[in-house]
């Protein structure tokens, strides 16, 4: 199937991008959102003084 | 001749964009003065136009966020062929910043974490992120293989400037951007748009001797108004961190996490800040030094808390 | 092979780096495992100089200063006394024993003394077996760089 990469996706916070998948008709077969990125706060924040959670967390997101 | 520059993210939040964002009227005068090529946050461009570039056909390209999967790696890699100038802007290209921490556990204790531990994930069939899928015949898809150790932009490609910060003050951006289109820039490897010193000669407050007999987590007492934060007790890494963010935190009472990054010359500003702490605890009897230590609560992510990846063990060991 | 520690030594010139020398001249037999070098007092002794040794092959690092009261330059020894305190605490944070670091404090007249602790250090290190930072870091960074053709063959490809 022929592939059509939209990448990087752009104007927002954060990496994406966009596969869009042709049949042989050339009409869109299937598509897909893939997010290429994980930093892990989720799991590093684990352990840290709680007072200290605002200043890291904060970090997530600068926009 | 306006000069070419592109601005682009590796795993960053965004927070050095929107500083750039945040020099405000000044942004009309960076318009004026150089064409931005790529800047995914705020205009659109693909990686194919990027690559379709001439090598060293952009002046200049300020790179925010680590390195901490392969596709970070790739375009920091495209991208110092495609600049003539490549500069680290920010905590995390500087240092690996605060994902940096990632670098105390390993991928697979992330993954884990994120796609099936995490309490509000709802993931029964255990799904996780694979590097190359097949949703069924004919859809070809990747990821970028996620690093066990999240890596700083020099450890990756020949860095010739960096601006510090977390975020690097808009006007420090400013005056730096101002160094590039004037062509004054110093000797490559420069920090550019902040300090020599440490933040003590710019920190407002009152310093005097230092001799610390019990350290205070910020919520346990109310610093004074006047004195160094240290000499009170309280953890300020402003002693290994460079001046330049124009004391934003001590101004808001809060002390330095040292997020402008080390002075010239430091090969390591956590255990720099170590060796600074110690100085100064003033018992001389071992007994009474642990006791004063027993209150040091975290001390490798306080003390690396924007530095880990740049440190020079750089992550726990496996 | 028995595995043979490498220990950086960062003595003190007046009193340990003296006193190591004079095991040298009163021919004291001791374990060879000990790489000195000399700084001018205990308190000299950067903790970034111990993680350094330790991350570029050092397997232990013995600091060596004056008696506590004994030190030349007054109080250098106390203020190594606090930061060697502060680096045991925080090294089982990187995952390495803390026991790969010692403070030792030597004078200038204890030759045999000297011999003794560089002696048992030497066992201790043993006993904790080989350190290989720098191996084991970029061993896990070298996984990180395996292209997707391998990684193909090691994952089943079923998606979501």
């Amino acid at each position: 199937m022929k592939r059509i990469a939209i990448d990087p996706i752009t104007r927002l916070e954060g990496h994406g991008k966009i596969m869009i998948f042709l049949n042989d008709e050339g009409s869109v077969d299937n598509a897909f959102l893939q997010i290429p990125e994980l930093r892990g706060f989720e799991k590093f924040v684990e352990g840290l003084p709680v007072e200290e959670i605002p200043r890291v967390v904060t970090r997530i997101c600068g926009v | 001749m306006k000069l070419k520059i592109g601005i682009y993210w590796g795993a960053a939040c965004g927070g050095c964009d929107v500083a750039i964002l945040d020099t405000h009227e000044k942004l009309l005068e960076i318009a004026d003065k150089a064409d931005i090529y790529l800047w995914p946050l705020a205009t659109d461009f693909k990686y194919s136009d990027v690559r379709a570039m001439k090598d060293g056909s952009l002046d200049a390209v300020l790179f925010s966020g680590g390195v901490r999967n392969s596709e970070n790696e790739e375009i920091a890699k495209l991208l110092r062929e495609k600049a003539k100038v490549m500069i680290a802007l920010g905590a995390c290209a500087q240092g690996g910043g605060v994902p940096g921490l990632a670098n105390m556990y390993t991928r697979e204790e992330i993954m884990r974490r994120a796609y099936i531990e995490s309490e509000s994930t709802d993931n029964k069939e255990g799904v996780v992120p694979l590097e190359r899928s097949t949703a069924g015949p004919g859809y070809d898809l990747e990821l970028p293989r996620l690093y066990n150790t999240v890596k700083t932009l020099s450890q990756v490609v020949d860095v010739d400037y960096t601006i510090p910060g977390c975020p690097p003050a808009s006007l420090q951006i400013y005056s730096a951007l101002g160094l590039v289109w004037d062509d004054m820039l110093p000797k490559k490897g420069a920090v550019i748009g902040a300090g020599d010193r440490a933040l003590c000669e710019e920190c407002p407050r009152k310093k005097s001797e230092k001799t610390i007999t019990h350290i205070y987590r910020t919520h346990e007492k109310l610093p004074d108004a006047e004195t160094c934060f240290l000499e009170q007790g309280f953890i300020c890494l402003g002693v290994a961190t460079r001046a330049g963010c124009g004391s934003r935190c001590i101004k808001s009472w809060t002390p330095c996490r040292g997020c402008y990054g080390p002075l010239d010359d430091v090969a390591d500003q956590g255990i720099k800040m170590l060796g600074a702490l110690a100085s100064v605890i003033e018992p001389k009897e071992e007994a009474a030094i642990n006791a004063v230590l027993d209150s040091v609560v975290d001390p490798l992510r306080t003390f690396h808390r924007f530095s880990l990846a740049s440190s020079i063990l750089r992550r726990r060991k496996e | 092979m028995t595995f043979e520690p490498k220990i950086v030594g960062f003595l003190c010139n007046w009193c340990t780096y003296t006193g190591a020398d004079l095991a040298g001249t009163a021919r004291v037999k001791y374990s060879p495992n000990v790489r000195s070098i000399r700084v001018m007092c205990s308190g000299r002794v950067d903790p970034v100089f111990v993680i350094k040794a330790l991350y570029e092959g050092a397997d232990g690092v013995l600091i060596g200063g004056c008696h506590p009261g004994d030190c030349h330059y007054l109080e250098g020894n106390y203020k190594a006394l606090r930061r060697y305190l502060l680096l045991r605490r925080i090294l089982p944070e990187y995952g390495i024993e803390p026991e790969r670091i010692r403070l030792e404090w030597v004078s200038a007249s204890e030759g045999e003394r000297f011999g003794h602790v560089v002696d048992e250090f030497t066992e201790e290190i043993r006993k904790l077996g080989p350190l290989r930072i720098k191996e084991s870091l970029f061993e896990s960074m070298k996984g990180d760089l395996v292209h997707h053709d391998e990684e193909r063959s090691a994952q089943t490809g079923e998606a979501r």
